[in-house]
């Protein structure tokens, strides 16, 4: 019995083991269709390469390991066919190895000749001692950058105490993707944005199908078995932080957190109503929003710049527009940049072979552009072919319009750090909107009161 | 008296010139091992412990001490309670499912049956997989929009279900998870001890009439409790130093369901780079692990009282 009891035990045991291990090699005829991913073949980036033959070798650190990846290695190589005495090893890497290795380099002194940060994190690398001031690389310090040609918010807030640290790379952000074809199907016109939390709310409910063909607002809807979904609420870094501008809200000012007050909770209350009272954006936890866009199971994605290779890639009859206003207060989106950095112990030849380096990689923002983002520069902006890079014109007339960039501050990582997963919680029904905001706001008090004790 | 098993061997205490060259020559055989524990273990363990005294920014000059702090502040810091809670809540989920199952299929796989070896390097497989890959595989599995799981499940009619999404399956599917990449270890060592159980007490009882049941409770189970103990204790200490699951399937999503305090401590050092903070963090969890492996050794010693 003894015996027979694990001789009985062990093949199921052994049945669940290869059940976990085995995908089904046929899908089942009648497979639902939101279990079908798209096959978007990924372009890879090297990780590590080695361009040109120059006696002196720069070494060169990012995060950009996409599709943009490969323009950016394009254009080090052009840089060192035109610099014969310089050659460049370029490291790219996932932004959370690249984060962590940077760091470390840093405290043990060897840090790259050139690395690249997000403007955010700019004051708090300047904060620790770490980058070298980069005025000398504009017109305004005795170089040859024009500085009226760089956005003005953007150049502000890369100044800690009155010194600019870095040049802007591009200005990356975020804009709403939409499916063409699903517009049409639903009697929408395409090219006319919705504007407010009414129209927003009638589209995405057009937009929005279950199994059996029906909307949102109609009887029998089963919003356990949606087909195709109007809207996606995500990312709260760009889509929560753009509607709360448009709200005419803020996460802090000063060394008050503003997440207590009323544009915060109108705007989480109306962005976490879509998803469970409206119906319209399913949770964002567990849904690959730019998958189910590629899959056409989507109908309208707040996405950034850094999109349009996968757009290009996909089947998808897409289209790009400026983020939409929700908020009744004013336009607005998220913005930010790819900064290009001096370590603080750059000097010599190796400092001046990095400025060239970074002035080449700003005055060549055109085929930067290829890759999706905008280039930082006005001038390279107005020569943008409306053929071929159209997404790109968009998104550069609405940041410059629009754009918004986050309120700085040398804590920055850390205070988004403490509202962004409490926002992420109000979304997927860990928390009201009300009890959300209060823990994020309490933590983000947290944090500015103890910075503003040191 | 002087008991020796050789003539060059020395007394217990040293007292000779002798004996003290003998004990040296010894030593140098654990001067490498206890030179890389002191290097790489032991020092940054009591270097931790100075660092959290200060207030300690990792790419600052010059680091502030502030005594006690960073502990008065752990105490009145909200995430640190909430990311130990759901460690807690993780580490004695997992170590005492990853017990059971670990002796069930250890149980199993001692029987004499047919490819009995190779059912043993197949359940023993997962632990050799990297965290990171783990992670991969069963992020894909359990991901309910395109895992093979709800693919399943919505083909036989049944509504996908939101494993990693929901807060609360997140903390236990995470515990499914790691059981499934972990049991091999403990599986081998309840194996071990299986195998030290004289079968002549198996055949005495059975010849009394124990049925397999009575096996187990009466001759298996007492048998293997040092082994059942040794499991649970560095089960539980394995489990409260959790991060590449969450880290990589759920990112301690949703919201903060699956926020776990090694998370916390990677986060305060190298993301906000306050690494006095990050090390009163590490010292709290430290003490916290401490506190409950004496409670469980406590436990598992009166039980054993008992036994005897």
């Amino acid at each position: 019995m003894y015996r027979t009891f694990f001789r009985t035990l062990l093949p199921l045991l052994l049945i669940v083991a290869l059940a976990a291990c085995a995908p089904p090699t046929q899908p089942p005829a009648e497979a639902p269709a939101e279990a079908a991913a798209p096959e978007v073949p990924p372009t890879p980036t090297p990780i590590v390469t080695e361009f040109g033959a120059g006696q002196l070798q720069l070494s060169y650190w990012h995060g950009l390991t996409g599709a943009d990846g490969v323009t950016m290695q394009a254009m080090v190589e052009q840089f060192v066919a035109d610099n014969p005495d310089i050659s460049v090893r370029v490291e790219a890497m996932a932004w959370e190895t690249y984060w962590d290795k940077l760091l470390t380099s840093m405290v043990a002194g060897s840090p790259p000749d050139i690395f690249i940060l997000h403007e955010f994190l700019t004051q708090g690398y300047a904060r620790q001692g770490v980058l070298r001031p980069s005025g000398d690389l504009y017109v305004s310090g005795g170089g040859s950058l024009p500085d009226e040609d760089f956005k003005p918010q953007l150049l502000e807030r890369l100044d800690y105490e009155g010194v600019r640290y870095g040049v802007p790379l591009d200005n990356l952000g975020w804009g709403v993707w939409i499916n063409r074809d699903l517009f049409e199907a639903a009697g929408l016109d395409p090219d006319t944005p919705p504007t407010g939390e009414a129209e927003l709310l009638e589209a995405a409910r057009l937009l929005t199908v279950d199994a059996n063909g029906l909307h949102p607002n109609e009887e029998g809807f089963d919003a356990n078995q949606v087909v195709q979904w109007g809207f996606a609420v995500n990312n709260p870094t760009n889509t929560f932080q753009s509607v709360l501008w448009q709200y005419g809200g803020d996460i802090f000012a000063g060394d008050d957190s503003l997440l207590d007050e009323e544009p915060a909770l109108a705007t989480l209350q109306f962005l976490t109503d879509l998803i469970y009272v409206e119906n319209v954006s399913p949770p964002p936890s567990g849904f690959d929003a730019l998958q189910a866009f590629g899959a056409g199971q989507l109908a309208i994605l707040p996405y950034g710049t850094w999109g349009l290779n996968f757009m290009r890639d996909s089947d998808v009859n897409w289209d790009v527009w400026p983020m939409i206003q929700i908020g009744p207060a004013q336009p607005a989106a998220r913005m930010s940049s790819h900064v290009l950095h001096l370590p603080a112990t750059a000097e010599g030849e190796r400092l001046e072979a990095s400025k060239r380096l970074i002035t080449y990689l700003s005055d060549n923002g055109y085929t930067w552009a290829t890759s999706g983002q905008v280039p930082a520069r006005f001038s390279v902006q107005e020569q943008l072919d409306p053929e071929e890079l159209r997404a790109v014109i968009v998104f550069a007339e609405s940041f410059n319009a629009q754009g918004r960039i986050e309120t700085p501050h040398p804590l920055k990582q850390e205070l988004n750090a403490a509202w962004q997963p409490e926002v992420n919680g109000a979304w997927n029904n860990v928390a009201t909107p009300e009890e959300a905001l209060r823990t994020a706001n309490e933590r983000v008090q947290d944090i500015l009161d103890r910075y503003a004790s040191e | 008296m002087h008991t020796s098993y050789t003539p060059d061997q020395p007394t217990a205490r040293p007292g000779t010139w002798k004996d003290w060259r003998w004990y040296f020559g010894n030593f140098l055989f654990v001067v490498p091992f206890l030179t890389l524990f002191i290097v790489f273990t032991l020092a940054p363990i009591f270097y931790s412990i100075y660092m959290s005294l200060f207030d300690w920014e990792i790419l600052a000059r010059s680091p502030r001490f502030i005594g006690l702090g960073n502990y008065a502040d752990l105490l009145n810091d909200s995430l640190w309670w909430l990311s130990l809670r759901n460690t807690i809540y993780f580490a004695f989920l997992t170590a005492a499912g990853n017990a059971i199952f670990a002796l069930a299929v250890a149980l199993s796989v001692n029987q004499p049956i047919r490819g009995r070896d190779y059912f043993r390097v197949l359940f023993y497989a997962p632990v050799v997989l990297s965290v990171a890959v783990m992670g991969i595989i069963l992020g894909w599995i359990l991901n309910t929009q395109f895992g093979v799981l709800n693919y399943l499940l919505m083909w036989t009619g049944m509504p996908a279900v939101p494993w990693l999404s929901s807060p609360r399956l997140v903390i236990p599917m995470l515990s499914v998870a790691t059981i499934w990449w972990t049991f091999g270890f403990p599986m081998l060592i309840y194996l071990a001890g299986l195998q030290n159980i004289p079968e002549t007490y198996y055949e005495a009882a059975r010849i009394d009439g124990a049925n397999a049941v009575q096996l187990l409770r009466y001759i298996t189970l007492p048998l293997l409790r040092p082994i059942i103990m040794f499991v649970a204790i560095t089960q539980l200490i394995s489990h409260f130093k959790i991060f590449g699951q969450p880290y990589i399937m759920t990112e301690g999503g949703p919201g903060r369901a699956s926020f776990m305090v090694i998370m916390y401590l990677y986060q305060t050092g190298w993301r906000f780079y306050r690494m006095g903070y990050g090390s009163a963090i590490a010292i709290g969890l430290a003490l916290v692990i401490l506190f409950f492996t004496l409670l469980q050794l406590r436990f598992f010693g009166a039980g054993a009282d008992e036994a005897n």
